[in-house]
């Protein structure tokens, strides 16, 4: 079928770009709506490879292990402090980003950036509770409400061993990225006692899990709950009292990019409010964009798990070497019981 | 086997030596880039530091670590042994059957793989849910008062390892089976055989280097699978692949999981050689 | 053969309809399902061809998916040439190290895909490969040559030997006796092999994601991504798709086959 076409590509593999000017976004799968993207190229007439990954960690080890050649990547906040603290990360030039100050205050010199030298908020979101209220009638405002004996096996909870780690200290009034072997010690017979009352552990669609009725609470993603309130509003999402886990998701520039100026261009274009607003129809994430947020209908900016109501938020910072024992700690736990 | 022309000469090692050098460039050189990780340190965001350690094997040999080895071996075993029971006959019955047939029954085996294992299994749990299709079946033929809870147990993971890897089972053995003369079986038949006899005696040994070669394609890769089994055991049960695969992601230690993948292959290798020279006895 | 179907052959033809059930329980729902007017396939709310429709005009997908056909067939070819050669060669002549070679033979089929694609990843990048469709293709037939192998191996076991001896006491030449003797004997495997390399490329996903560039993306990386967002109808629809035509296209071989041998 495509063989000319694939001996073409093969000895293409090495030259260099076409006329055409490339963009290569190596980005969250279901992040950037198509939408956007053919609305670029077609003002730019620069071409958008989009590829795609599911997890931070894994963007950063295939950026790690070699050369993707990619001029957009898509880190959240501690993995950009990561890659910005291993070197990775090219400085972005402000004079291409005049857009930039659509951006509501509260997103800007966030903690793993805060001269806003190397990356760009593009879309935030929350870790918080989301509870089936039809079956749950009781008041749960906290992670200590979810993890009671009354719903054992009828919870779900992401599958990432540092964040049910923060939400153990959380529980035990520590901060989240106090992260050292003493506080990991201390939570280690909390979260040994909630992981028997966990049905499922997903970090991808935890959504599915609830919908399907096998599980009536948990602690997940806004953008799973959110996705759930414009469902049913019987799913009601919630920022647990102790303390809930803030993520945002940034724009960044690798270092040894191939086409940095598309790149300022795509991030600059990405902060215009309507296309800002194009990204919210699609996905209902928590626009950091002020200027975008003006032109979001009622509906959209109602759902709480999108907006939730002010409530006590930290975000997550790099760990490093501690990442390791953290996945000790847990793996340890979930194989003993 | 004619006697003089079996050693290798020149033609044959100039013949064999393209897969030999793929092997060279894609498997020895990755698995000794990673056997070097094995033994190194690591860095912040997980990368391999050059400098020697022993710790990362010394990690390995953890109680944690070797009981999630020994659980994944185990949930592998089963499924093996269930893929054997179901796939054996249907492959026979398949390697028997008129010409013309064979090979759509075949077809008809793999198909369904041809779509994504996460649509597959997203539809084994539409059926599995606590209101899916099965229980909705049973409870409307009276045969059960309430919902049984079928999913997110260790009996959904071994079904969707057992579905994942039953036509690994059956292709072996069919191509085996295949070439089983008839007149074999005949004559045990005309000698006064039943088929109960018939099996052990004629037709496992004959078909066992199929049915060897299933086992092999079952069992091992088994081992290492996560991904389906996370998805219908609710992701409670961690098995190797899962730690594996951590390392590289959110523990972010290359080298452990460089070391823990050299101590599978290691494992591997040893029982490999030992089962080629314990081939048992064909008639 | 017996000249009646006996009760066993009866009952070995129901388990094989029991296993086909078994085997296309899944589908089945995924079918009904890609014709599901709901978006979040929990409860029926009428049928639509609009997920047909919509899979037909993403784009993406559709390369995706030509994509995925592409490096299964490049793939499956690779595995099968390498594969029946290298079994053939190591099971008629005895190879210095023979073991060795079979072990590592056998590693890919054994190494965990994350390992896998890392290390080819590092190996690429250390000899300067651009990623594409040939290091994808690289990793894929890697990985499905253990299989192909194993099959063929299988076959040969059990074969006579006297056939290779016939043909050359008859004056052909080892390769002659190779092309024309030995592989339409090894045909069955060589299917099943075949059949088991092109299933494992079409459903690859973790060593294609580190060895892979965007303008080689492969139908299940994009699916792994949208199947997050909401049990996509689309999704369905396309697998059906999938399954729809490979049943179709198997038909027409049927027509076209040649007369059993």
């Amino acid at each position: 079928m495509r063989l000319p076409a694939l001996a073409a590509l093969l000895l293409a593999a090495a030259a260099p770009a076409a006329a055409r000017d490339q963009l290569n976004l190596f980005a969250w799968s279901e992040y950037v709506p198509q939408k956007v993207i053919d609305g670029f190229t077609a003002e730019t007439g620069t071409e958008v490879n989009y590829e795609t990954f599911s997890s931070n960690e894994e963007m950063i080890s295939k950026l790690v292990a070699g050369h993707g050649d990619y001029d957009l990547v898509q880190p959240s906040d501690y993995a950009a402090e990561a890659l910005i603290k291993a070197g990775l990360l090219a400085p972005l030039d402000p004079a291409q980003l005049r857009n930039r100050d659509n951006l509501d205050p509260a997103f800007r010199h966030l903690p793993h950036d805060p001269a806003e030298r190397y990356t760009v908020p593009y879309m935030a979101g929350t870790v918080g509770l989301c509870i089936n209220t039809a079956v749950v009638t009781a008041p749960v405002t906290g992670y200590a409400d979810v993890f009671q004996p009354r719903f054992a096996g009828r919870i779900v909870v992401l599958n990432d061993n540092r964040e049910i780690v923060s939400w153990a200290l959380a529980t035990l009034g520590l901060p989240p990225n106090q992260i050292t072997p003493q506080t990991l010690a201390q939570v280690r017979p909390v979260i040994a006692r909630w992981v028997k009352l966990v049905k499922v552990f997903d970090s991808d669609s935890p959504k599915t899990a609830l919908l399907n009725g096998d599980v009536d609470l948990g602690v997940v993603w806004s953008g799973e709950a959110a996705i759930l309130w414009k469902q049913d509003h019987k799913y009601r999402y919630v920022l647990p009292r102790e303390g809930a886990h803030q993520y945002i998701d940034c724009l960044a520039i690798p270092v040894g990019a191939p086409h940095p100026a598309a790149a300022h261009r795509f991030i600059d274009y990405l902060l215009r409010p309507e296309v800002s607003k194009l990204i919210s129809d699609e996905f209902p994430y928590t626009n950091p964009n002020a200027a975008a947020r003006k032109l979001l209908s009622p509906e959209q900016l109602s759902n709480p798990a999108s907006y939730p109501p002010a409530g006590k938020l930290e975000t997550f910072r790099d760990i490093g070497r501690l990442a390791s024992a953290v996945d000790q700690l847990m793996t340890d736990i979930k194989s003993g019981q | 086997m004619s006697g003089e022309s079996n050693r290798a000469g020149p033609c044959a090692w100039l013949l064999l030596a393209p897969l030999l050098a793929w092997l060279a460039a894609f498997v020895v050189a990755p698995t000794a880039i990673l056997v070097v990780y094995a033994f190194c340190q690591h860095d912040e965001l997980g990368r391999v530091v050059y400098q020697f350690t022993f710790d990362n094997f010394a990690r390995a040999a953890d109680r944690v670590y070797l009981v999630i080895f020994a659980r994944s071996i185990g949930y592998a075993a089963l499924t093996t042994a269930l893929c054997l029971a179901a796939g054996f006959p249907a492959a026979w019955h398949i390697a028997r059957a008129p010409a013309d047939r064979r090979r759509h029954l075949l077809l008809l085996v793999m198909i369904p793989f041809w779509t994504s294992f996460l649509i597959r299994t997203y539809a084994w749990m539409t059926i599995l849910k606590q209101d899916g299709l099965l229980n909705g079946l049973l409870r409307a033929a009276g045969l059960i008062p309430a919902p049984l809870e079928l999913l997110y147990t260790p009996g959904a993971v071994t079904l969707g390892l057992v579905y994942t890897y039953l036509p690994f089972m059956i292709l072996p053995i069919y191509a085996s089976a295949e070439k089983l003369d008839g007149a074999l079986l005949e004559a045990a038949q005309d000698l006064g055989a039943g088929p109960w006899r018939i099996f052990p005696t004629v037709v496992f040994p004959l078909a066992w280097p199929g049915i060897a070669a299933g086992l092999l394609l079952v069992f091992v890769p088994a081992i290492g699978m996560f991904a389906v089994t996370d998805l219908m055991g609710g992701g409670r049960i961690p098995l190797i692949g899962n730690v594996i695969q951590n390392q590289f992601t959110q523990a972010r230690d290359w080298p452990f999981g460089a070391a823990l993948g050299v101590v599978f292959l290691a494992l591997f290798a040893a029982a490999f050689a030992v089962l080629r020279r314990a081939r048992p006895a064909v008639p | 053969m017996p000249a009646r179907p006996t009760l066993l052959d009866r009952g070995l033809g129901l388990w094989t309809g029991a296993v086909l059930v078994f085997l296309y329980a899944p589908i089945a729902v995924l079918v009904a399902y890609s014709f599901n007017a709901s978006r979040l396939n929990i409860v029926w709310e009428g049928f639509t061809f609009r997920w047909y429709e919509a899979v037909w005009q993403n784009r993406p997908l559709v390369r995706a998916t030509e994509n995925s056909l592409l490096v299964a067939g490049g793939s499956t070819v690779l595995a099968v040439v390498l594969g029946t050669g290298g079994a053939w060669l190591l099971h008629r002549y005895r190879f210095r190290g023979a073991t060795a070679i079979a072990t590592l033979l056998a590693v890919p089929m054994v190494m965990p895909e994350i390992l896998m694609g890392i290390s080819l990843l590092v190996f690429f990048t250390l000899v300067r490969l651009p990623l594409g469709f040939a290091t994808v293709i690289i990793g894929h037939v890697t990985f499905c040559i253990p299989f192909v192998l194993s099959a063929i191996q299988a076959r040969l076991e059990g074969m006579d030997p006297a056939l290779e001896e016939a043909a050359l006491d008859l004056g052909a030449t080892p390769l002659r006796a190779f092309l024309l003797v030995i592989l339409p004997y090894l045909a069955p495997a060589i299917a099943a092999g075949a059949l088991m390399a092109a299933t494992l490329s079409l459903d690859e996903l973790i060593v294609t994601f580190f060895t892979t560039s965007s303008a080689s993306t492969t139908l299940p990386l994009r699916i792994f991504g949208m199947a997050k967002i909401g049990l996509n109808p689309m999704l369905n629809a396309l697998s059906a798709a999938f399954v729809a035509t490979a049943a179709l296209f198997q038909l027409l071989i049927g027509r076209f086959r040649r007369p059993a041998a």
